[in-house]
């Protein structure tokens, strides 16, 4: 039986470190792998890495680790990160053929430092455009979203993984794990309008991401605070942080209740008064997809 | 016949090219892995500092990041340049009757060699060719056709005229530009099929080397154009008075959805302001809806509700209103407003018969505004 996110959806952890990236950012894969294992124990309640991996997935299921390559090396989900939760999950028991980490295209893929894998028997890392994957062919529709699923979303994942970078985002405020499946879909440019609200909380409550979401988990080591969602040195903060949660809304809040941190850190103003805070997450907390009110969230940090 | 030619042309050139508006797409997947797009930079941006800039094309004047597309999906910033993906790179291309766009004014009885490049800048919940208006370049497929070979293509098909349209021309500006002066150095003419969700200095610029533009007026209502459209109503309606003030010729077209757009009050309030604004000669075409895309809940529009509102226009006095998508119907020929007489009789898109001379009625010598040579 799996985590009832009804009991712990506001639950979201933070675990940080300070000694993750070395030179070239290259990671501590060994931290890394500590990191993954406090916080999937912390947020679970298990006593090891193992029952807490049982308790968000069955043997069973076909896990998707969605990332977000989009925005190039700098700036996209780091490859250690999903392949060691997939290392894992491979080590509690989870068949490595049933994991696929994935985004929009193997172009993107590529260029953020993945190497690609399609292997049957293995663990598979490709993009929507591979061979033999591709968006459906039929538009789901639901309230303002009308879109083209990834097949790697509907038809071969039944237990879904969001694996975002958190940064600051133009239009949106902040880009996180709800927002992390535009990556999903054909048409993302078409919901960017409004601070792409409502657009990316109706889109999570779609069947084919509502109906699998089972993790969020946003790499924010590096975070972007502003000027995102591209990439720019002088406003890349080394954070450290991995947040995890089983509330997508309150994952996503304490994101960006991060990046106000630093701005405010920083000297900037909030994104609030730049007039493009993240509503989507009030209009996602309306559609009963989690809670976004700093009240309602309960955050566990802790550090390695 | 147009199929034959059309694949004589696939041969003749080696282009691999649609046998419709969606061409062959019964699937929609995506082809980046060996998609070859366009890197040729935009016209109409400004650049911002940090690597940003602002789209200057449409309405919408999309500010992009690094790395981002604009709404369209087919114009992209990198590095602070703004690009456009789809210069030379056509998704469907058909040789058609020009009745077929629609315009009625406009070499009737001759054809258009139509291109389109992939994208939209608006989102109608009602699109007829979605599969290569709603998605991003790399995911249809597409053939290298450059200006130059555009217009080739059209003079060795005997088009008279070169048609862009299918999706919405404007996101493929540069590219529909390039071919149109291309092709006026062949004389071969340029119509335009658009929203008219454009800002006014590309248009402007446009109407330099087009000679039609036909222009979908989803709505007159702008919560219509917010809801359905994913668009604005101004914007729309200023494309339609510039197109008027010039000399290129302008049609509109009003796809009529039953209870969505087909308000009797709201087209008189059209029709009132078509007269007073852009004149009563330029002609309004109210065409059948049928369920598509994301409206599908809807049926088929009732030839009635065409009828009533054609009535209403005639009413106000718009001189030639047609009704369209009902082939075989009576409004789709054209009457001289003043001796009541059919100059052009059609069946769908077929030009059956015409009693004009040089541009004026047959029967009484009125002129009938259009380019008829």
């Amino acid at each position: 039986m799996y985590l009832d996110i009804r009991m712990s959806a506001s639950r979201v952890v933070i675990i940080k470190t300070r000694h993750v990236l070395g030179s070239d950012d290259d990671l501590d894969r060994s931290k890394i792998v500590e990191m993954l294992s406090l916080g999937i124990r912390h947020l679970t309640g298990a006593r090891d890495i193992g029952e807490g991996l049982a308790r968000l997935f069955s043997r069973d299921d076909r896990i998707g680790i969605k990332v977000n390559t989009i925005g190039g090396p700098k700036i996209s989900t780091r490859p250690l990160l999903p392949l060691s939760l997939s290392e894992l999950l491979v080590k509690s028991g989870q068949p490595g053929r049933n994991i696929v980490i994935w985004d929009r295209t193997n172009r993107e893929l590529r260029e953020a430092g993945y190497s690609l894998a399609d292997r049957r028997n293995d663990l598979k890392v490709f993009g929507t455009d591979m061979a033999g994957a591709g968006y459906e062919t039929e538009i789901i529709s639901h309230r303002n979203i009308g879109s083209l699923f990834s097949t790697i979303q509907t038809q071969f994942v039944t237990a879904s993984v969001s694996l975002a970078i958190l940064k600051d985002h133009g239009l949106a405020g902040v880009t996180a794990g709800m927002k992390n499946y535009f990556g999903a879909i054909h048409n993302p440019n078409k919901y960017h309008d409004s601070h792409c609200d409502p657009y990316i909380a109706e889109l999570f409550e779609s069947e084919p991401i509502k109906g699998k979401h089972r993790l969020s988990l946003l790499d924010a080591l590096v975070v972007q605070y502003h000027r995102g969602p591209s990439f720019h040195t002088q406003w890349a903060e080394q954070s450290g942080a991995l947040i995890f949660g089983l509330d997508p809304v309150a994952t996503d809040a304490v994101g960006w209740r991060l990046i106000e941190e630093i701005r405010s850190k920083k000297g900037l103003p909030s994104l609030k008064e730049e007039g493009r805070e993240p509503v989507y997450l009030s209009t996602a907390e309306k559609l009963g997809l989690g809670r976004a009110g700093n009240d309602s969230i309960e955050v566990i940090r802790d550090e390695i | 016949m147009k199929r034959r030619r059309f694949c004589e042309t696939l041969a003749g050139t080696g282009l691999l090219l649609g046998t419709g508006a969606v061409g062959a797409l019964g699937r929609v997947m995506a082809f980046e892995e060996t998609a070859n797009l366009s890197h040729a930079e935009a016209r109409y941006y400004k650049k911002h500092p940090d690597r940003e800039i602002e789209c200057l094309l449409c309405p919408r004047l999309c500010k992009l990041g690094d790395k981002e597309r604009g709404y369209c999906g087919v114009r992209q910033n990198d590095g602070g340049t703004y690009y456009t993906l789809v210069y030379g790179k056509a998704c469907s291309a058909n040789v058609d009757p020009i009745e077929k766009k629609p315009f009625f004014h406009f070499l009737p009885g001759t054809e258009a060699f139509s291109i389109a490049a992939a994208g939209c800048n608006v989102n109608c919940k009602f699109c007829q060719n979605w599969q290569i208006s709603q998605v991003r370049p790399e995911q249809v497929p597409h053939f290298d056709l450059p200006p130059v070979e555009v217009a080739a293509a059209a003079q060795r098909n005997k088009c008279r005229s070169i048609a862009y349209t299918y999706t919405e021309p404007t996101v493929f500006f540069e590219y529909m530009y390039d071919s149109a002066v291309e092709a006026r150095k062949k004389g071969l003419k340029n119509c335009v099929v658009t929203a008219g969700h454009i800002q006014p200095e590309p248009l402007l610029d446009l109407l330099e080397v087009v000679d039609a533009v036909k222009i979908d007026l989803k709505s007159f209502r702008q919560d219509f154009y917010k809801e359905y459209v994913r668009g604005e109503l101004q914007p729309v309606l200023d494309s339609i008075r510039i197109v008027s003030q010039s000399k290129v010729w302008l049609e509109i077209v009003y796809l009529v959805i039953p209870t969505l757009n087909d308000d009797e009050k709201d087209i008189r309030s059209m029709c009132r302001w078509m007269a007073k604004e852009i004149g009563r000669d330029i002609p309004l075409h109210f065409t059948r809806f049928h369920p598509m895309y994301l409206v599908k809940n809807l049926p088929p529009t009732p030839i009635s509700t065409l009828e009533s509102l054609h009535d209403i226009a005639i009413g106000e006095g718009i001189h030639y209103v047609y009704v369209g998508n009902v082939p075989g119907h009576g409004a789709e020929n054209t009457f001289c407003p003043r001796c009541g007489k059919v100059v052009i009789e059609r069946f769908g898109m077929q030009v059956k018969a015409v009693a004009m001379n040089e541009g004026t009625c047959g029967f009484c010598q009125s002129p009938i505004p259009g380019i008829w040579a």
